[in-house]
């Protein structure tokens, strides 16, 4: 490996990106502003449903380009052992980590808006406006073309200056901490596994929150069922993508405390919130129950904001701060 | 022969239990993230010698709400089976022995692990009677596969925190969890989804309501 070419070619390759992507960057927060436009004024309302497909499509394109961008820097991410000057793997940087994951919530969310029959003319302008606000997220915070994963690179490019210093504990080090993150983040079967598990839940629940807000409004109970419909959907990979993050916990943070960390904490909160949800629901025929379903499920979706956001304000284990 | 109506008040006083229990668990859960997050600005060195007390404090707070939702699970295991009298025998009859198992080992732990595996034998013992289509087991759903999926979820539920009580630093511990993780995802997926797999489709006519039409105090 020649260190100083790698960091060259990912250069250009970062070039390439920001070439392709930035118009698709400049036009997320413009459809947003768009949608909620449609959403807003009645007499637009007819052109939602295409503007949402459009949407989608723009954000599939996009996530092509992405999956491009990360299998180009998945041919030259090598990590070489300082040891033994042999490469030992490369770096498979999933498509939903640090500038990405806003967009690859929004692009789950826009492809289920295309897919909603039951209530669609009700449920469309509030899934507008939430995709909207992901899709202006993603342009404003994530920058997935333009500032493309800043912390793999960060540490990438700091190892490749430290495989070239010819300093031997340097290299070691920066070897170190670079296996360690190929071998327990960004390569294992847990990473690429349980964060799309849970942005595919994110994305239904989005749905059923707003169906129930609709039901808050119209009291009635087909829109309890359609907001069900879409909470049981996302439970199941909200359940697998929860349990399948324990023994990747118990592994990667070996010593550290994470059982009460924040954004575990607000996970468990979350999961029990939908887990009462649909229990709750059982007993709907219940004189009032409806008010208790719709508060749990209202409260599961403000902890749910809350969940993702702990990421970047709480510190601690599974903290980015 | 259990009386219908006291039966059906009987699981909904234990569902709400449990819908109590996941929100208090859940209140909680708010609370320390919102005191780690003030915590870790205000107090100097926090993370270094404030988390390790804040770790014990939260821990010590939430077993007596984890036990009795144990408990609640406990109960809503057997009385899938028995009549109320008999489930107070039997819940009883658990729960002296997950203190019998805390007071002869000395460790709160194996006691809960003692009653969680007494509940996951009763649970089994329900899911094989509910596929093999028994008139025994009494569940608030209806459908053979419905129920033997909520009986799945319930026993890979109980699986899961057995492997998290007990077998944290066993040999054991992955196969346990992947066994608790396959039942609590293949339960959930028949206990949603059972309509798609059955063999006799049924049609099921659901009625819509307004609830402004119920009546009111």
């Amino acid at each position: 490996m020649n260190p100083a070419l790698v960091q060259a070619e990912i250069a250009q390759l970062i070039q390439t990106l920001g070439a392709i992507g930035t118009p698709l960057q400049a036009l997320l927060p413009a459809a947003a502003v768009l949608l909620v436009a449609l959403a807003a004024v009645p007499a637009w309302r007819p052109l939602l449903g295409p503007a949402v497909a459009a949407s989608a499509f723009m954000l599939l394109l996009g996530e092509i380009v992405l999956a491009w961008f990360h299998w180009r820097l998945y041919d030259l991410a090598v990590v070489v052992s300082p040891d033994t000057g042999r490469i030992v793997g490369r770096v498979a940087v999933p498509l939903w980590v640090e500038s990405e994951k806003l967009y690859v919530w929004a692009l789950a969310l826009a492809l289920m808006a295309v897919l909603i029959r039951r209530h669609r003319q009700e449920l469309l302008p509030g899934v507008a406006v939430i995709l909207a606000v992901l899709m202006a997220g993603a342009a404003i915070w994530g920058k997935p073309f333009t500032e493309p994963l800043p912390s793999f690179l960060g540490q990438y490019l700091g190892y490749l200056q430290a495989m070239a210093s010819g300093d031997p504990a340097r290299m070691f080090g920066a070897y170190q901490g670079m296996e360690g993150a190929r071998q327990f983040y960004y390569n294992t079967i847990y990473m690429w596994v349980h964060p799309p598990a849970l942005f595919f839940a994110y994305a239904t629940f989005a749905i059923s929150f707003i169906a129930t807000l609709i039901m808050v409004r119209e009291r009635h109970s087909a829109f309890e069922t359609t907001a069900y419909r879409w909470a049981r959907l996302g439970y199941l990979p909200l359940t697998a993508g929860m349990l399948l993050g324990f023994p990747w916990a118990i592994i990667a943070w070996q010593g550290e405390s994470w059982w009460w960390s924040g954004k575990v904490n607000m996970s468990i909160m979350m999961w029990v919130l939908y887990t009462a949800l649909l229990h709750a629901r059982l007993y709907l025929r219940r004189r009032g129950m409806w008010r208790w379903v719709a508060t749990i499920s209202i409260i599961a979706f403000l902890v749910l904001m809350l969940t993702y956001l702990a990421t970047y304000i709480v510190p601690g284990a599974h903290s980015y701060l | 022969m259990t009386d219908p109506v006291r039966h059906k008040n009987w699981d909904f006083a234990l569902t709400v239990i449990t819908v109590a229990l996941l929100g208090t668990l859940g209140v909680q859960s708010f609370i320390g993230t919102l005191y780690v997050w003030w915590a870790a600005t205000a107090i100097p060195g926090f993370e270094i010698s404030g988390y390790a007390r804040f770790v014990w404090w939260m821990n010590a707070i939430a077993a007596p709400q984890v036990i009795a939702l144990v408990v609640a699970m406990g109960l809503c295991v057997p009385k899938r089976l028995f009549d109320r009298t008999a489930l107070v025998v039997v819940s009883g009859a658990m729960i002296a022995a997950g203190l019998g198992a805390w007071a002869f080992t000395g460790s709160f732990q194996n006691g809960l692990a003692v009653y969680l595996a007494l509940a996951a034998l009763i649970q089994a013992a329900v899911v094989v009677m509910t596929v093999a289509g028994a008139r025994g087991p009494s569940y608030l759903t209806e459908g053979r596969l419905v129920k033997t999926g909520s009986g799945l979820l319930h026993q890979g539920f109980i699986g899961f925190a057995f492997v998290v009580v007990a077998l944290q630093r066993s040999a054991f511990m992955l196969p346990a969890f992947w066994i608790a993780t396959a039942l609590t995802l293949l339960g959930t997926l028949l206990a949603f989804y059972a309509d798609r797999f059955a063999w006799r489709k049924t049609v099921r006519v659901e009625v819509d309501r307004s609830f402004a039409d119920e009546p009111q105090g």
